[in-house]
């Protein structure tokens, strides 16, 4: 199915509510296993369960039949061979690698061979060759909103640094070249930015507490190391727009890796590239239980996969790493409790 | 043993007293010409490691060392998850116990598809010093199994330091 317009999705989601009417039950809730049950259970009745796919960060080169191009299109294939089939994909950023118009079109090539509708959200690889000029061009607006089956999706670019270029009289390539590096020394700390934080109070101001709410951005919505922008410099404003809900899910790239927190209202899961794996950073993780385990060099789907999404009527959720290789310890393979 | 003769004591004195004075001339003359660094060459020496590192980065990151457009800094941010440490050791990649230097020509040949640095190159060498360095302070144990973060080589205004 093509890319489809923030219009033609609400229609798509209206129609698909419409059919779908559902009196909630409130099923055994998993997340009151982790301890925080009374959210779940006080969290709206209003969900039909359902489940998305999500994909993330397939950093494509300008380079014919790349291996990074097969490692998307698997994922793609894995997305489109789920039952039951998911009813929306996300993609969280990062589907070129040097923002070049040819990575971009080559990724929507293939992302358009998803059988179901999906949107996405720029990664800071897709985006500073051209401010995001391409970008837009192939995939829309940069932050979005929309209803699902009772839940209030947001997408938004958290990938946002103040200008670092003009002084230094960097060229367009040698500011993308700055970006490529996770460790660039001098692009500073990125975030959303006012305008987004605006549109985002608006966004969500007639929405009940009751609402449940998922998330997507780029990077984490929690400090986790911004020495690689593992973090969104604006997050603890997002996270107080959002604190008004009972529960919200937040899912994000950038990261490569299993990682996963908590922090307020907000549950919030990193998801594996199709790309390469990083490394994890030299801190300290806050559930250091949910780790991937170390990759093998000598194989390239190491550290790669696919994610489904399961929501439960109680707004529970569910990450399910569908890594392409066995690189998963236990506890993860049987899935994130969102 | 055989008693000693006074001849024989008086040239074995004489022996002993001759070795003390060149040893002692020796000392001397080894401490007037060997003064300690001067803080000067400290600084110099320390600038020229600091290059190499800076050198070791640039390479790590402009993906010129392969043909696929990958650099090593794509997979190891910072030099991490290349454990300089725990070199020399068994690599199953490599299929044998070997350096660290090996295993950079590894990722550069096989995940990057480039070609080998010379061993000895100054390219090579700027590699390790590179990795190295960002793992400075950390606990030499080759063959340790052990997946180490790094250490920023350089840190940025908004970024913490390590």
């Amino acid at each position: 199915m093509k890319h489809i317009s923030r219009r033609q999705f609400l229609g798509y989601s209206m129609k698909a509510g419409a059919t779908t009417l559902f009196t909630g039950i409130l099923a055994p809730s998993a997340t009151s296993f982790f301890g925080y049950g009374g959210v779940a259970a006080a969290a709206t009745k209003k969900v039909s369960p359902f489940t998305f796919a999500v994909l993330t960060d397939a950093h494509l080169y300008d380079i014919k039949d790349h291996k990074f191009d097969k490692f998307l299109e698997k994922a793609v294939a894995d997305v489109n061979s789920l039952q039951p089939l998911p009813d929306l994909v996300l993609y969280a950023g990062d589907i070129g690698q040097s923002g070049k118009e040819s990575e971009l079109s080559k990724g929507k090539k293939i992302l358009d061979k998803l059988t179901m509708p999906y949107k996405v959200i720029p990664g800071e690889h897709d985006y500073y060759l051209d401010l995001g000029k391409a970008w837009r061009g192939f995939f829309g607006d940069d932050h979005w909103s929309f209803d699902h089956k009772g839940v209030h999706f947001i997408g938004m670019n958290s990938i946002l640094v103040p200008d670092f270029w003009t002084m230094a009289g960097l060229t367009p390539k040698e500011r993308m070249g700055r970006m490529e590096e996770l460790e660039c020394h001098r692009c500073g700390l990125w975030g959303v930015g006012e305008k987004q934080l605006e549109w985002l109070a608006a966004d969500v101001k007639k929405l009940g507490t009751d609402t449940p709410v998922i998330i997507m951005t780029h990077s984490p919505l929690w400090s986790y190391y911004p020495r690689w922008n593992f973090q969104t410099y604006d997050a603890p404003e997002i996270n107080s727009i959002l604190s008004k809900f009972e529960k919200v899910i937040a899912i994000h790239g950038h990261v490569h890796q299993v990682v996963y927190n908590q922090f307020g209202n907000t549950t919030s899961a990193g998801l594996l590239s199709t790309s390469w794996p990083w490394p994890y950073p030299p801190v300290d993780l806050p559930y250091p239980e949910y780790k991937m385990n170390r990759v093998d060099p000598g194989d390239f789907e190491d550290g790669l996969g696919s994610h489904k999404v399961a929501i439960s009527s109680d707004f529970s959720g569910e990450v399910d790493y569908r890594a392409f290789s066995h690189l998963l310890p236990e506890n993860v393979k049987r899935g994130l409790k969102m | 043993m055989n008693i000693l003769t006074k001849q024989t004591y008086m040239r074995l004195s004489c022996v002993t007293a001759v070795t003390v004075t060149v040893l002692t001339i020796m000392l001397m003359t080894d401490a007037a010409a060997k003064s300690p660094r001067s803080d000067q060459q400290i600084a110099q020496e320390r600038q020229a490691l600091l290059e190499a590192v800076a050198k070791g980065d640039g390479l790590w990151h402009d993906g010129k060392l392969g043909t696929n457009g990958l650099a090593c800094g794509n997979c190891h941010p910072d030099g991490s998850a290349t454990n300089p440490h725990t070199w020399p050791k068994y690599q199953s990649n490599l299929g044998k116990v070997g350096t660290l230097r090996e295993m950079i020509n590894w990722c550069i040949t096989v995940p990057m598809q480039g070609k080998p640095l010379a061993y000895d190159s100054t390219e090579m060498v700027a590699m390790e010093t590179y990795a190295t360095f960002a793992h400075r302070g950390v606990a030499i144990d080759p063959g340790k199994d052990e997946q180490h973060g790094a250490m920023p080589v350089a840190g940025g205004p908004g970024y913490p330091t390590h």
